[in-house]
C-alpha cells in the first residue's frame, strides 16, 4: 500500500492514544469514599462483564478511529497489475483505436479480469476509459473506430476528458468488418498535424488474425500500443461462413438445394451441431454435422419452395407472331421470392451464426429447338437429348418450355422465346426462310442463340450464311474416334476422312474455363468429372482467325487437342453459342454423361440473362447496394431487418440509389411510391446482407506480426517509464471514509446504551 | 410544615449543639397539632361501646344520658417514658458530600433534640454510642442538666472505627431493664467482610445478608416490648451515586486486608447500583415492619425537624407533649 500524503500516515501512531488516555485516567481517575461500597460491589459483579466487553469494543472502536483519521488524511492506495501500455503516462498526443467490428462483440464465457463478462467490445471500451483517465496532464486524444466504414467519433486531438468518455460511451456494437488499414490511416493523419514527439496510437482490439494481416504496419513516427482484450485466451467459435443455394431440377422447378459451410474456429471438434435452415422466417428443416477441430463441414438442405398464391405455370403460346420482339419486353411468368437463411445453435458470437439468403423461384424459360435433322423416331431426333434434358421426366413442373420445330417447317415468332437452339441445321434450309437474319435481329435485341453443328453442317455454306452469328468461322471436320449414327451401333469413320483419324479412341475436354457463369455447376471437382469424361470421335474445327470487332466472345470449353468445344459470342444484346460437335450422340456420347443435363440447363438461363444460381451473392455488412429505380419513382422506402426504415425522397430521375446503411444482417426490403405517392413493396429488389465472414475467426496473428506493428520508437522512452509490468492505482480513502463514518457511528451507538 | 423552620446549613453554624436540638425540638412542637387533652396522668382517648367484661367505673353515664346507648371511656396511660437512643458512630457515618453535614452530624443533632423532647416532659434519656464496640453509654435519667451531659457526649464523638451494629443492639437489650422507646440513628451499612478486599471475593449477599443479622436483632428488642424506631441515615450521594469519570471508589471503614477499592466509571453501574441499593433498602423497611419495628430513610438533606415531626406524629404521638 502506498500514500499519497505519506506525511499523514506517519500519524497512525495516534491510534495508541485512546490507549494511554485510559491507562493515563485509570492513574488518575478520582478516589472517591463510598460507604456503600458493598452495594456498588455487589452492583459491579452483577454487570461487569457486560461492562469490561463494551469498554473494550469503545477502546478498539477509538483506537480504530484514531487510525483511520490520518490514513484517509494520507490517501493510501494500492497498485494492481494495469492492462494498460507503460507508456501511457507520459506527455503525449495519442489516439485511442477501437476495434467495434464484428468479432469485438464475441461474448467471452469467463469473467475478465475487469469484472463482468460482457462483450469484447465492453472490455475495450472500459480499458479505453481507464487509458483516457491515465492520461497525465496536457495529453491530448483522440478516437477512432477498427470497423470499415464508419466515422472517427473524436477525430480530432482533444484535451476534453469528458468528451472522450461520452464518445466511448456511444460506442455500439457493430456488424462491420475490420479495416484496420483505414483506421491506422486515419489516426496517423490526425496525429499528422502533432508536433510533439510522442505520437502514439492505442489499439484496442481481440488482436485476431484477419484483422492484423500481415501487411498491416505502424505509420511512420508513430508508436502503435496493442491492448488485447481477449487476455490472449483462445476464443472457440462456430459459423456459417458461406451459403447458397441452386436449384434441384430432379425434384421440381420450386426445388432448391441449400449449401452451408460450417467452420469450427477452435482446436476442439464439435459433434452433431445442429444446423436449421429457416424459409420466410420460420424452421423447416433441421440438421446435424460433425467438425473437426479448425475444419469445416458442408450442408445441405434440399427444400421445395412453396409458390405465392395463384402462381400457376402457364406455357408460353407458340405462334408465328414477330420474330423479333424483344424476350425481356415480353418474358411473362410467376416468379416467388424467398428469405432463406441458415442459422446454427447460438455460440460466444452469435453475428456469425446465421446467414440469409434470397431466393426466387424463375420463371419458366421458354426455349425454341430448331431442328434440323428431325426423326420419326424420337430417340434418332436431334432434338431429343436436348429435349430430355430441359424437360427431365417430362414433368409439368420442369423450369423449361420446349418448342421444337423441325427446320423445314414453318418457323415460331423467335421473340417469344428466351433461347433458341440451332441444331445440325442445313445452311440451305436456314437461308431459304430468311432465319439467319431473324436470328441476327434476335440476338442483338437480347436472346441466346445456341448453335450445334452435325452431319448436316455443310462448312462453307454454313460460314456464309451465318458468318454474322458465328463466334468464328468453321473449319474442318476432325473425327478422332469411333461414331454412333442413328439406328447404328457405331461407324467407323465417314467417307473422306483420313485413316489416321480413325486409329483413336476419341477425344475428351481437356480445357475448361471455370471463371465462366455457365460452367458454375462444374465448379467442384467431382461435378466436372463427367463432363470431362464425355468422349468426342468427331468434332468441327474452327479457322484461326481471330475476330477483331470487339463483339467476340470467349472459349469456353476446349478438346484435350485445344481446339474449342464451346465458343462464345456477344452480340448485341444477347448471346451466342457454339457448340462444335453434335447435341446428341452422334459424334459424341455427352448426352449420356450426367453432366448434360445441368450444362444444357444453365446453358439455357445463360443464353436468357436468367439468374445462374437461385441465390445471388449477398451484399455484405457495409457494402453499398444499388437499388434499381424505375421512371416516375419519387420515393423509396427501405425496411431493414430489425424494422428501421429508410425513407430516400427528391429521387430527381435518378436510374439507380445507392443504398450504404447495410448495417445489419438480414432481409431487407424495398418498396418505391411513384406519382400517387403510394409505396409498394419492389419485390425484384429486395436484397439480403450478411456479415463478412473472415470476422468469425479469432484465431491470433503470429506473435511476430504483433511485434512488428508494435515496434516503439526509438524516442519514446518507453524502457524508461516502467521497466516493470506497469500498474493501475486503486485508491483507498474512500472506503477509509466511509469505514470512519461507520466506526464513529459504532461508537456513539455504545456511548448511547450506557 | 417546615416553613417556619431554620434551614439546615444556618442550623449548624450554631456550634452549640444543645441549642441546635432545643431549636429543632422547639420546630417541630410548633408544627405539631394541640393534643385533645392535657393536665392528668390519666389522659382520655377514645370511647368504645361497652362490652361484657368491661370496668363498670369507665362507664361515660353522661353518653348514656343523651344517646342511651353504654359508652367506656378509654384512657392512654401517661407513664414515664424512657427513652435510648443509639447513635451508630463508625467510620461510614463520618461520610458527607463536601461541605456539608455528615450522617454522624444528623443523627447527633436528632439524638439530641429527641432528648431535649424527653427531658422536657421530665422523661428519662440515655445514649448509647457505639461503632465496632461501646464508645460510650450515659444510662437513662431525667433534668434539665442531663441534656447537657447528654450533648457533650455527642460533641466530643467522631465517626471511626468498623462498624458492629448488632453487637451494640445486643449491648442494649442486656442494660435496658424498663420498657422504654430505643431509637437507633444508624446508615444500616456493613463493614468490610473478612476476605481480601478484592471486589471479586465480596460475597454478592453480603449486604443482604448483614441487613438480615440486624432486623434479626431489631425484632428481637422488639419482642422485649420496646418501642423500637429505626432511622437510618444516608446521604444524597449514597441514594444517586451521582458521580462522572473514572473514579476509585473506596471503602470508608478498613476492613481486616485494608481498604476495598473498586475502579469504574460511575455511569457504566449507576442504574445496576441504584436497583441494589433500592432491594437494600426495600427489604429493610419489609422485614422491619413485619417486626414490628418503625423504620425511617432520612437522608441527610432532608430537615431534622420534618424528621421529628414525622415521628411526633408516628410513633411518638401521645408520648411526648406540647
Amino acid at each position: 500500500m502506498n500514500f499519497l500524503a505519506p506525511v499523514f500516515a506517519a500519524l497512525t501512531f495516534l491510534g495508541i492514544l485512546p490507549v494511554l488516555i485510559h491507562l493515563h485516567g485509570r492513574r488518575r481517575a478520582k478516589v472517591r469514599p463510598l460507604p456503600t461500597l458493598m452495594i456498588l460491589l455487589a452492583s459491579h459483579r452483577r454487570v461487569a462483564q457486560r461492562t469490561k466487553l463494551r469498554q473494550l469494543l469503545l477502546l478498539l472502536l477509538r483506537v480504530l478511529v484514531m487510525v483511520a483519521i490520518p490514513l484517509c488524511l494520507a490517501k493510501p492506495f494500492i497498485e494492481t497489475a494495469s492492462d494498460l501500455p507503460t507508456q501511457v503516462s507520459a506527455a503525449q498526443s495519442a489516439v485511442l483505436l477501437l476495434d467495434d467490428s464484428l468479432s469485438m462483440n464475441y461474448q467471452p464465457e469467463s469473467v475478465g479480469r475487469l469484472g463482468g463478462g460482457g462483450s469484447l467490445l465492453g472490455r475495450a471500451k472500459k480499458r479505453a476509459a481507464q487509458l483516457v483517465e491515465a492520461l497525465p496532464p496536457g495529453a491530448e486524444a483522440a478516437l477512432v473506430l477498427g470497423s470499415r466504414g464508419t466515422a472517427a467519433p473524436v477525430p480530432e486531438l482533444t484535451g476534453d476528458r469528458a468528451r472522450l468518455f461520452s464518445a466511448l460511451s456511444a460506442v455500439h456494437p457493430s456488424y462491420r468488418a475490420t479495416d484496420l488499414h483505414g483506421a491506422l490511416k486515419r489516426a496517423a493523419q490526425i496525429l499528422q498535424t502533432v508536433r510533439r514527439s510522442q505520437r502514439r496510437i492505442y489499439l484496442f482490439t481481440d488482436a485476431a488474425a484477419h484483422a492484423i494481416d500481415a501487411t498491416l504496419t505502424p505509420p511512420a513516427d508513430t508508436e502503435v500500443a496493442v491492448i488485447d482484450v481477449t487476455d490472449a485466451k483462445p476464443l472457440p467459435n462456430r459459423a456459417i461462413v458461406e451459403a447458397h443455394s441452386d436449384p434441384a431440377p430432379s425434384l421440381g422447378s420450386r426445388a432448391v438445394r441449400i449449401t452451408a459451410e460450417v467452420a469450427n474456429f477452435s482446436d476442439l471438434p464439435v459433434k452433431e451441431l445442429p444446423v436449421t435452415l429457416l424459409v420466410d422466417g420460420k424452421p423447416v428443416a433441421k440438421g446435424l454435422v460433425d467438425l473437426p477441430p479448425r475444419g469445416h463441414a458442408i450442408k445441405r438442405f434440399v427444400h421445395i419452395l412453396q409458390p405465392p398464391p395463384g402462381a400457376e405455370f402457364t406455357p408460353a403460346a407458340t405462334g408465328t407472331t414477330d420474330p423479333t420482339s424483344s424476350p425481356v419486353a415480353t418474358a411473362s411468368g410467376q416468379t416467388g421470392l424467398h428469405h432463406i437463411s441458415v442459422a446454427l445453435q447460438g455460440d460466444a458470437l452469435a453475428e456469425d451464426d446465421e446467414r440469409h439468403l434470397r431466393v426466387e423461384v424463375q420463371r419458366h424459360l421458354r426455349v425454341l429447338v430448331l431442328d434440323g435433322d428431325a426423326r420419326t423416331l424420337r430417340r434418332d431426333d436431334e432434338a431429343f437429348y436436348l429435349e430430355m434434358a430441359l424437360r427431365p421426366g417430362d414433368r409439368d413442373d420442369a423450369p423449361f418450355a420446349i418448342t421444337t420445330q423441325p427446320l423445314d417447317e414453318g418457323v415460331a415468332a423467335l421473340g417469344d422465346f428466351d433461347a433458341v437452339f440451332l441444331c445440325n441445321a442445313k445452311a440451305s434450309d436456314i437461308g431459304r426462310k430468311g432465319l439467319d437474319k431473324a436470328l441476327r435481329q434476335y440476338v442483338l435485341d437480347g436472346g441466346g442463340l445456341f448453335i450445334t453443328l452435325g452431319d448436316n453442317t455443310e462448312v462453307d455454306a454454313f460460314n456464309t450464311t451465318l458468318h454474322e452469328l458465328l463466334p468464328q468461322a468453321l473449319a474442318v471436320v476432325k473425327t478422332t474416334g469411333p461414331l454412333r449414327r442413328a439406328g447404328q451401333a457405331a461407324e467407323a469413320a465417314v467417307p473422306g476422312e483420313s485413316e489416321s483419324a480413325l486409329t483413336g479412341p476419341g477425344e475428351h475436354l481437356g480445357r475448361m474455363d471455370r471463371r465462366h457463369p455457365l460452367l458454375l455447376p462444374f465448379s467442384s471437382g467431382r461435378a466436372s468429372e463427367s463432363l470431362l469424361e464425355a468422349r468426342f470421335g468427331r468434332y468441327m474445327l474452327l479457322r484461326p482467325t481471330p475476330r477483331s470487332t470487339g463483339d467476340s466472345g470467349g472459349v469456353i470449353l476446349s478438346y484435350e487437342s485445344g481446339a474449342p468445344a464451346l465458343i462464345e459470342r456477344q452480340l448485341g444484346r444477347g448471346r451466342v453459342l457454339l457448340f462444335t460437335s453434335t447435341i446428341d450422340r452422334d459424334w459424341n456420347n455427352l448426352p449420356i454423361q450426367p453432366a448434360f443435363l445441368p450444362l444444357l440447363q444453365q446453358t439455357v438461363r445463360y443464353l436468357s440473362h436468367a439468374p445462374l444460381r437461385d441465390s445471388e451473392p449477398a451484399t455484405v455488412i457495409g457494402q453499398p447496394r444499388d437499388i434499381r429505380l424505375q421512371t416516375g419513382d419519387t420515393r423509396v422506402e427501405i425496411s431493414l431487418p430489425s424494422g428501421k426504415k429508410r425513407l430516400f425522397e427528391r429521387l430527381g430521375g435518378r436510374q439507380v440509389l445507392t443504398f450504404t446503411d447495410t448495417i445489419e444482417p438480414g432481409f431487407y426490403r424495398v418498396a418505391a411510391a411513384g406519382d400517387s405517392g403510394v409505396l409498394r413493396p419492389r419485390p425484384a429488389e429486395f436484397f439480403v446482407v450478411n456479415v463478412e465472414p473472415s470476422e468469425a475467426d479469432l484465431q491470433p496473428p503470429p506473435p511476430s506480426r504483433l511485434a512488428a506493428l508494435q515496434r516503439p520508437l526509438s524516442d519514446s522512452g518507453a524502457g524508461t517509464e516502467g521497466s516493470g509490468a506497469p500498474k493501475r492505482q486503486v485508491e483507498l480513502w474512500h472506503y477509509l471514509g466511509a469505514l470512519l463514518l461507520g466506526l464513529l457511528l459504532g461508537e456513539a451507538l455504545l456511548l448511547r446504551q450506557k | 410544615m417546615t416553613s417556619n423552620l431554620l434551614d439546615l446549613p444556618a442550623l449548624l453554624r450554631l456550634q452549640n449543639l444543645q441549642l441546635q436540638a432545643r431549636i429543632v425540638a422547639e420546630g417541630a412542637l410548633a408544627g405539631l397539632h394541640k393534643a385533645a387533652h392535657h393536665g392528668s396522668s390519666v389522659e382520655f382517648a377514645e370511647h368504645k361501646e361497652y362490652a361484657p367484661g368491661d370496668d363498670l367505673r369507665h362507664i361515660d353515664w353522661r353518653a348514656y344520658g343523651r344517646i342511651d346507648k353504654y359508652y367506656v371511656k378509654r384512657f392512654e396511660e401517661q407513664t414515664e417514658l424512657r427513652g435510648y437512643l443509639l447513635v451508630d458512630v463508625s467510620g461510614s457515618m463520618g461520610y458527607g458530600r463536601q461541605d456539608q453535614i455528615t450522617k454522624l452530624d444528623y443523627a447527633k443533632l436528632l439524638a439530641a433534640s429527641l432528648a431535649y423532647l424527653l427531658l422536657r416532659q421530665s422523661d428519662p434519656a440515655g445514649l448509647l454510642l457505639h461503632s465496632a464496640e461501646v464508645k460510650n453509654y450515659i444510662p437513662p435519667r431525667g433534668g434539665g442538666a442531663h441534656l447537657g451531659d447528654l450533648c457533650q457526649a455527642l460533641e466530643a464523638t467522631k465517626a471511626g472505627g468498623g462498624t458492629a451494629l448488632a453487637d451494640g443492639l445486643s449491648f442494649l437489650s442486656e442494660v435496658v431493664r424498663r420498657r422504654g422507646v430505643v431509637v437507633i440513628l444508624s446508615d444500616l451499612l456493613p463493614s468490610p467482610p473478612d476476605v481480601s478486599g478484592l471486589p471479586g471475593e465480596v460475597p454478592i449477599d453480603y449486604v443482604s445478608q448483614y441487613g438480615a443479622l440486624l432486623r434479626a436483632r431489631l425484632c428481637g428488642l422488639r419482642a422485649q416490648k420496646h418501642d423500637v424506631i429505626v432511622l437510618q441515615v444516608l446521604d444524597a450521594d449514597e441514594l444517586e451515586l451521582p458521580f462522572t469519570g473514572l473514579t476509585w471508589f473506596e471503602d470508608v471503614e478498613p476492613g481486616p486486608s485494608g481498604l476495598s477499592r473498586l475502579f469504574v466509571d460511575p455511569a457504566d453501574v449507576r442504574a445496576a447500583y441504584q436497583r441494589e441499593l433500592q432491594g437494600f433498602l426495600s427489604e429493610m423497611r419489609r422485614g422491619l415492619r413485619e417486626g414490628d419495628v418503625e423504620y425511617h430513610l432520612v437522608p441527610t438533606s432532608r430537615s431534622p425537624e420534618s424528621v421529628l415531626l414525622d415521628l411526633l406524629r408516628g410513633p411518638l404521638r401521645g408520648k411526648v407533649r406540647r
